[in-house]
């Protein structure tokens, strides 16, 4: 694909081609950003036409996730008896994300294989949704402490699953198309080719970010390197998940993670006689009655077994089965955590046990 | 494009009480539906929800089926205390995979119920009975807390009128109506009484459906005189929402009971965590 330079002043010109596709969300700064925070204080907001001049995209990752852009915490998913919810129209109106992370775009490709890719039972809402994203990605300028994207194997810039990506460089980004839609929009701006010495910058830009996140990382990389190790000796025992005992099963984690897709279905009586609704809401593992039974019966019944569970499988049940972990390394759970929890340390930790064992 | 979590419409027919605690609800469909044994369905009570349920009645291409419930919850308190007759409920299904029939060509079969665990396995039996020429024989073992509480007791003795089938029920506590054995299930699985009974343990298959902690120990039961995790298969009916692998919480290992089981060989999942909880 070819690389074009876009400047700073032509960014407005990009945002007014979308708004023409639908509307535009995007990662913004929040007023009181400070690059010493630990946090991020990014959060995605709708941009409408008054709001995209000036708009810059952010170096960092969105405090929130954009995953509720495909599976909303709370919506209907049937009016039954109604026959006109037996099959599902296409959307017609897309949405423009701005200002994703490769994590971000690492967490749709992981959701698909479940909602989209699983061809016996494909979620018609996801597909609906899915399909009418725009997505545009652009470089991690710098890592915060939380950060571990390297650790899954993921890097801090896209190389796939965008349609449109922008790496910083002075006075503009490099912008490079990564579907049809995304060649279609660039070609709309007529942009002149990216130079050598800008591509060669933007290199040195991704290498200072990976080198970060290397460096923050050292401490945990054997642990992740050998997840499969683990699998066979950490979950049989408690012992080694120490470090889980401050959790307070509050769901915070479940909640902020951009892959963390449990979900229930909930009835209820709707508005009109006879007539009743269907929605699938957000769930977490964290919580006690997940897997509770009728009867009282509950499989994972301590707090620590439900602790384990939803490390089990993020990093094992759902890579026997996708050959991939259910993680993009993102942070958000450890920056969200009541209970001071940090994921790397736990499975650091579980894994020293068994290693020991 | 389909809508997975939408639930067919399906008429109250029939309502039978079977114990104080259970009645076999019969529906009938708005269009034929095929099923196998062991598949379930997730059964809606309009407004209050759905709850995962295998059929008890014969599978095949139907349009009527049959449902053995427990009041034990939410929707199921809602279905015994308020359904009639000609109620329209819904159903979504049918999911899993079902039991393995195939496997059991040419070898016994021993069905190990326990409670109202032995509805999805009355499924079985009869899928059994349809195919009776290709099996060797069928032993069905029943444990329930006493006689009033035993499922679908008008049936055992033509269960038992037909050739290459027996039946042993057992009940858990003396009871004054009750002359048979006394005890657990498992006391129907010990070694003496199985051969008494003429199980050639090397060329059976044990299904077995009960609560988790009967399975539990029926499963070591059957380990303890001789059969292997392979020939063991067990009705593992977890909490389940979406019926299609997706809102997993209904795993053993990487498994999802809802789409890989809710039958699953003993063999595949004994080495994960909370296999019984």
């Amino acid at each position: 694909m070819n690389i074009y330079f876009l400047s700073e002043s032509k960014l407005k010109n990009l945002m007014e081609i979308l708004l023409g596709y639908g509307k535009i969300f995007a990662a913004k700064e929040a007023e009181v950003a400070s690059n010493r925070d630990s946090k991020s204080r990014i959060f995605i907001k709708e941009l409408n036409e008054n709001l995209i001049d000036g708009y810059l995209v952010p170096g960092f990752r969105a405090f929130d996730n954009f995953k509720s852009f495909v599976l909303p915490a709370r919506s209907k998913v049937a009016d039954y008896p109604d026959e006109k919810w037996v099959d599902i129209k296409e959307e017609k109106n897309k949405k423009v994300l701005i200002g994703l992370k490769a994590c971000d775009l690492v967490s749709f490709s992981i959701l698909d294989k479940v909602f989209l890719e699983d061809k016996d039972f494909i979620d018609p809402f996801y597909k609906k949704r899915r399909e009418s994203l725009i997505l545009l990605s652009s470089d991690c300028e710098y890592s915060k402490d939380s950060c571990f994207c390297n650790l899954l194997g993921n890097f801090p810039y896209a190389e796939k699953g965008f349609d449109i990506n922008l790496s910083r460089i002075n006075g503009g980004y490099l912008t490079e198309s990564g579907s049809d839609v995304g060649d279609k929009i660039l070609k709309k701006l007529s942009l002149p080719d990216a130079k050598e010495n800008q591509i060669a910058k933007r290199d040195k830009n991704r290498e200072k970010v990976v080198k970060s996140l290397e460096k923050q990382n050292t401490d945990f990389s054997e642990a992740f390197s050998k997840l499969e190790d683990l699998s066979s000796k950490a979950f049989d025992s408690d012992d080694g998940w120490d470090l889980g005992s401050t959790c307070v099963s509050c769901s915070a984690c479940t909640n902020v993670c951009p892959v963390c897709y449990c979900f229930t279905l909930f009835d209820k009586e709707g508005n009109k006689k006879e007539r009743y609704e269907r929605y699938m809401v957000w769930d977490s593992c964290q919580f006690k009655g997940f897997s509770q039974m009728a009867g009282g019966m509950n499989p994972r019944f301590s707090q620590i077994a439900q602790f384990k569970n939803r490390y089990y499988h993020k990093f094992f049940r759902f890579n026997e089965k996708y050959n991939v972990c259910k993680c993009t390394g993102c942070g958000r759970c450890i920056d969200n955590c009541f209970g001071g929890i940090d994921m790397r340390e736990v499975l650091s930790g579980a894994y020293n046990f068994a290693k020991v064992k | 494009m389909k809508n997975i979590y939408y639930p067919r419409q399906a008429k109250l027919k029939n309502i039978k009480e079977e114990t104080p605690t259970i009645k076999t609800y019969q529906f009938e469909l708005d269009k034929k539906l095929k099923f196998k044994a062991g598949q379930f369905m997730q059964l809606t009570v309009p407004g209050v929800g759905e709850a995962p349920f295998t059929p008890s009645s014969a599978p095949g291409e139907v349009k009527k089926m049959e449902i053995t419930i427990m009041k034990t919850g939410k929707v199921t308190d809602k279905l015994h205390d308020e359904a009639k007759l000609g109620d329209t409920l819904a159903l979504r299904g049918p999911f899993g995979k079902g039991y393995p029939m195939d496997k059991f060509e040419g070898k016994e079969v021993l069905i190990v119920g326990g409670g109202v665990g032995l509805a999805p396995l009355r499924a079985l039996i009869y899928a059994l009975f349809d195919r009776i020429e290709k099996v060797k024989k069928i032993h069905i073992c029943y444990g329930a807390k006493s006689p009033v509480d035993q499922c679908f007791k008008d049936e055992y003795e033509k269960w038992e009128k037909k050739k290459k089938v027996s039946v042993d029920l057992v009940i858990d506590k003396p009871h004054h109506d009750w002359k048979g054995k006394v005890g657990l299930v498992t006391c129907l699985l010990e070694k003496d009484y199985l051969s008494e009974s003429g199980v050639d343990i090397k060329n059976a298959y044990a299904v077995s459906c009960g609560p988790e902690i009967m399975l539990k120990f029926v499963t070591f039961k059957l380990l303890d005189v001789g059969f292997k995790p392979e020939q063991i298969y067990l009705s593992m009916n977890r909490r389940m929402s979406c019926g299609v692998g997706k809102c997993a919480r209904c795993n053993i290992g990487p498994y999802y009971l809802c789409k890989d089981g809710p039958d699953m060989c003993y063999a595949d999942i004994k080495d994960y965590p909370n296999v019984f909880g």
